[in-house]
C-alpha cells in the first residue's frame, strides 16, 4: 500500500497535493500507476533499477577520489506546460542579457555591475578584454537552478555559465523511468525534445567550416562528471579528448591527433576551466579566433554569485524588457548598510560563499544550530567580499518512494533547466531539467552535497 | 567683497618607487594579482603621476575599492618563472602641521565610520585585547590623548624585531610574542584602539628619504579633521605628512598587501624580494631605475620548503 497522504500541518508548497491532501491534477495519473502497481513489486523495481544505474556507470563524484552511482527516485516530477512556458521564456530571456553584458564586459565596458564587484570576480579575465568570440556568442549551454514558490511561480537562485554539468543525468533518469517504469506515463502527453540535434547545430553555427571538426576535451576519468563527458560524446558522436590529445601548431591553429593524422579542430566542446594546464596555448588560439570554444572563456565573471545581484539590471539594459522570472532577493556584504542588515537578520537568511559551487560554502541559517551564527558573522565581518546573503526561501517538496517502508516521504526539490545559444542568437530551452531532491530536512540540493535526482517531464 | 577661497597648502614633491620580485621552482601558467602600489590622492597628499610596470606584462584593469584604494587587477598568462612588478611615481605632500582640536572619544560611537572600522577583521580582532586596551587608555580620556597612549604603549613595550612573525600574524599573538614589525605593531595599535572604540584603519605606504622596505601606520577618525596619522613602529601621533607616501588604507595587512593573488603552477614561490624608494625631489623613475633598486633588495627564502600559499606570500611590510 503506497501512503499518499501528508500532515495536514504542511507548511512548504507540496508538488503532489494540494493543502487538503488532494492529489494535483497533473499527478493523478501518476498516483493511480504507482497504487496499481502496488507497494512490493515497486520496491522491487526500484531495487533492479538501482542496479541497472550502477551497471551503467551512471556516476557521480563525492569526495576527492570516490564516486557514487547517481541516487534517482523514479517517480517522476510532472511540470504543467503553463508553467513551462514561463519558465522558458525567462530562461532564454536571462542567457541573452547575460551574453550581452559579457560582450560589454569584455568590449566597451559596462556599467551595470559595480566595478570593484565585477572586477575582484575570480574568473573575470583581464585578457579577453577587446575580443569578441565567434558570432559574439559567450555562453553557448547554460544552466539555471529554479525553486518553485508554488502555483508557477518559480524563481531563480543561480546561473551557471562556465561548465554546467547535469543534463545527463536529465536525459538518462527520463530514459531510465521510460525503460523500467513503462507504466507511469499511461495517460501523458511528454514534451519531447532533442538535445543532439541542438548540440550540434550549435556547434556548427560557431564556424564557417560547413563539416566542422568537434571534439569534447575531458578532465579524464576522474574528473568530477566523467559520466556526462562519455555520454555526451557518446550521444554527440564527437571524439572524447584529453589534454594530450590536443596540439596547438604552429600556425596557431588546434589539432587533435588521431591514428592516421591530426586534424584540425573548428569546435572544442571543453569540460575543464583552466584551458592552458591541459593543453598549452589554447587559450591564446581562442582568443586569436583560431578555435570555436564552447563555453568561451571569462563567462565565469557572470556566475559569480555577487554578480548575480545585476541580473535583473542585464535585462532591463539590454533587453529592454522586465524579468519574466524572480530572483532570490541577495545582498551585497561589501556594502555597509546590506552587511548591517544582514548582520541583524542572519537567522532568516541564506549566506553563500562567493566562488562556492556544489552546495560547499552554502549556509541556509534557519535550518543550523545557534553555534554557527557567531562564526558565519564572524567570516562576515572579516571578509565581506566574499559572500552574500540571501533571503530563505520556504521552496516545494515533492514525494519521494521509500523503498523500505513504502511511504512517500516529501523532501525539497529545485530544478536546473539547461539551454543553449546558437551564433545566431536563438535560444533552445530544453523541456524540463534536472530535479535535484534535497536530503529529508535540508534544503540543499546540489547532488554533491548527497542529493537525489528525479526523471522529470513537462506534460501537455 | 572678495571671498576667502584659504591660502594654498604648503607641499612638498617626492619621487617614489616600489618594486618587487618572485621566483618560482617550475614555469608559472597563470598569475592573478591585485596590485595596490598606486599612491593615494587625498588627506594630506595628491597623486601626480604614477606608472606600473610587469614582467611579464600580463593583462590589467583598473578599479578603485570599498576603501578608496586605487587597485589594478594584473593577470599574466605569459609562461614564467620570475614575476616582477614595479610602480614609480610622483606625489606632493602637505607641509602644513596639523592643527587638531581634541574631542572625547564618547563623540565617534554612531558615525558611519564606526561599523567598518571598530569591527572584527581577519587580522585583527578587538575583544582579545579589550582588558589590555582598557588599562592603558580610553575612560575619560579624549580622542587624541588616548591614541597616544596606545601609540606609546605599543612603542615601548613591542620590541621591533625581523623574522619572528610572518604576514599571518595576529594582533593578540604579537602581544603574546612582545616583538615584531611594524605591521605587527600596527595591528596591535589598532586592536587596542578599536577594543576602545576609536575607529582606525591600517595604512600601508613608504617612507620618505628612505630605501629599504615598505612601511605601515595607524590612521584613526577624527570627527572635525577626518582621517589623522600616528605611528606605533616610531611612537609619534600626527607625524609630518611629508614623512610618507601612502599607497593604501584599509582595515589591517589583508586590505591593503601591496600584491596579493595566486598563481598556478606545478612549482612554487621560492624567493622574493621587495624595495621601496623615495626622495624629496622631482625626478622621474623609471624601470630601468626600479630593477636597478631590486638587484640591492634583501631576498626573502621560502625556508620552509612548502609551497608559499597564494593568498599568504611572505612579502610584507616591516
Amino acid at each position: 500500500m503506497v501512503t499518499t497522504t501528508l500532515p495536514k500541518s504542511v507548511q512548504f508548497y507540496s508538488e503532489w497535493q494540494d493543502p487538503d491532501g488532494r492529489i494535483r491534477e497533473h499527478y493523478a495519473g501518476l498516483a493511480t500507476s504507482a497504487e496499481a502497481l502496488g507497494f512490493s513489486a515497486l520496491a522491487q523495481r526500484w531495487s533492479s533499477a538501482r542496479r541497472q544505474v550502477e551497471l551503467d556507470a551512471v556516476t557521480f563524484y563525492l569526495d576527492p577520489g570516490s564516486y557514487r552511482p547517481m541516487p534517482t527516485d523514479f517517480l517522476p516530477r510532472v511540470i504543467p506546460v503553463a508553467h513551462w512556458e514561463t519558465i522558458a521564456a525567462g530562461v532564454s530571456q536571462r542567457l541573452r542579457a547575460i551574453n550581452r553584458f559579457l560582450v560589454d564586459l569584455y568590449n566597451d565596458g559596462q556599467d551595470v555591475v559595480p566595478d570593484e564587484v565585477i572586477y575582484t570576480s575570480q574568473y573575470f579575465y583581464p585578457e579577453v578584454q577587446g575580443f569578441r568570440p565567434p558570432k559574439d556568442v559567450f555562453v553557448h549551454i547554460y544552466g539555471i537552478d529554479l525553486v518553485h514558490m508554488g502555483d508557477g511561480r518559480y524563481v531563480v537562485l543561480e546561473d551557471n555559465l562556465r561548465i554546467p554539468s547535469g543534463i545527463s543525468y536529465q536525459l538518462k533518469s527520463v530514459g531510465m523511468a521510460a525503460s523500467l517504469f513503462p507504466e507511469f506515463s499511461e495517460g501523458y502527453d511528454i514534451l519531447p525534445y532533442d538535445i543532439r540535434d541542438a548540440y550540434l547545430s550549435m556547434f556548427r553555427s560557431l564556424t564557417d567550416n560547413p563539416e566542422p571538426v568537434c571534439v569534447l576535451l575531458t578532465d579524464g576519468k576522474y574528473g568530477s562528471a566523467f559520466f556526462e563527458h562519455r555520454y555526451l560524446s557518446d550521444l554527440l558522436g564527437i571524439p572524447l579528448v584529453e589534454g594530450p590529445d590536443l596540439y596547438v601548431g604552429l600556425d596557431g591553429k588546434v589539432y587533435v591527433r588521431t591514428l592516421d593524422q591530426d586534424v584540425q579542430v573548428d569546435v572544442i566542446y571543453r569540460r575543464v576551466e583552466d584551458l592552458d594546464l591541459f593543453v598549452p596555448g589554447l587559450r591564446e588560439a581562442y582568443l586569436d579566433g583560431k578555435v570555436a570554444l564552447v563555453n568561451g572563456i571569462g563567462t565565469g565573471a557572470a556566475d559569480d554569485k555577487l554578480v548575480f545581484l545585476w541580473a535583473p539590471q542585464m535585462i532591463e539594459r539590454y533587453l529592454g524588457e522586465t524579468p519574466v522570472l524572480e530572483q532570490a532577493r541577495s545582498y551585497n556584504l561589501a556594502d555597509m548598510d546590506s552587511r548591517r542588515f544582514a548582520l541583524e537578520n542572519l537567522d532568516h537568511l541564506v549566506i553563500k560563499t562567493r566562488q562556492g559551487y556544489g552546495g560547499l560554502g552554502v549556509f541556509v541559517m534557519p535550518d543550523l544550530g545557534e553555534g554557527y551564527k557567531a562564526r558565519v558573522a564572524n567570516n562576515i565581518l572579516q571578509n565581506p567580499l566574499m559572500f552574500i546573503a540571501q533571503e530563505t526561501l520556504d521552496f516545494s517538496q515533492h514525494m519521494v518512494f521509500n523503498e523500505h517502508t513504502g511511504s512517500l516521504e516529501p523532501h525539497h526539490i529545485d530544478l536546473r533547466v539547461f539551454a543553449v545559444q546558437s551564433g545566431d542568437g536563438s535560444v533552445s530551452v530544453f523541456p524540463g531539467g534536472l530535479t535535484r531532491v534535497a536530503q529529508s530536512g535540508s534544503r540543499i540540493t546540489n547532488n554533491s552535497s548527497g542529493g537525489l535526482c528525479k526523471p522529470t517531464w513537462v506534460v501537455r | 567683497m572678495q571671498t576667502d577661497v584659504g591660502s594654498p597648502i604648503e607641499t612638498v614633491t617626492a619621487s617614489f618607487i616600489y618594486a618587487v620580485r618572485y621566483g618560482y621552482s617550475d614555469t608559472v601558467i597563470h598569475n592573478d594579482n591585485q596590485l595596490r602600489v598606486f599612491p593615494r590622492d587625498g588627506e594630506g597628499q595628491s597623486a601626480c603621476e604614477t606608472n606600473i610596470w610587469s614582467i611579464p606584462a600580463g593583462r590589467g584593469v583598473d578599479y578603485k575599492d570599498r576603501f578608496g584604494n586605487q587597485v589594478r587587477r594584473l593577470r599574466v598568462i605569459e609562461p614564467h618563472t620570475t614575476f616582477i612588478v614595479a610602480a614609480g611615481g610622483s606625489v606632493s605632500l602637505s607641509t602644513e602641521p596639523p592643527a587638531v582640536d581634541d574631542v572625547p572619544v564618547t563623540d565617534l560611537q554612531n558615525l558611519p565610520e564606526s561599523f567598518e572600522y571598530t569591527s572584527v577583521s581577519p587580522l585583527v580582532e578587538p575583544e582579545t585585547l579589550a582588558d589590555l586596551a582598557a588599562g592603558v587608555g580610553g575612560g575619560d580620556d579624549g580622542l587624541l590623548a588616548t591614541v597616544n597612549s596606545v601609540v606609546q604603549w605599543v612603542y615601548q613595550n613591542i620590541l621591533y624585531k625581523r623574522g619572528t612573525t610572518s604576514v599571518a600574524t595576529t594582533a593578540d599573538q604579537v602581544v603574546a610574542a612582545g616583538e615584531g614589525v611594524c605591521q605587527d605593531k600596527t595591528h596591535l595599535a589598532l586592536g587596542m584602539l578599536r577594543a576602545l572604540k576609536v575607529p582606525c584603519r591600517y595604512a600601508s605606504g613608504l617612507i620618505t628619504g628612505q630605501t629599504g622596505e615598505t612601511h605601515s601606520w595607524v590612521e584613526f577618525f577624527h570627527p572635525d579633521h577626518g582621517w589623522l596619522g600616528a605611528d606605533p613602529t616610531r611612537g609619534l601621533i600626527l607625524p609630518p605628512a611629508r614623512d610618507y607616501v601612502k599607497l593604501g588604507v584599509g582595515r589591517d595587512y589583508t586590505d591593503v598587501s601591496p600584491v596579493t593573488g595566486s598563481f598556478l603552477s606545478k612549482g612554487e614561490a621560492e624567493d622574493i624580494a621587495a624595495i621601496a624608494h623615495v626622495t624629496l625631489d622631482e625626478s622621474r623613475p623609471t624601470l630601468a631605475e626600479a630593477l636597478e633598486l631590486l638587484e640591492r633588495a634583501y631576498v626573502v627564502q621560502n625556508e620552509s620548503g612548502n609551497p608559499v600559499a597564494p593568498m599568504e606570500r611572505p612579502e610584507r611590510d616591516r
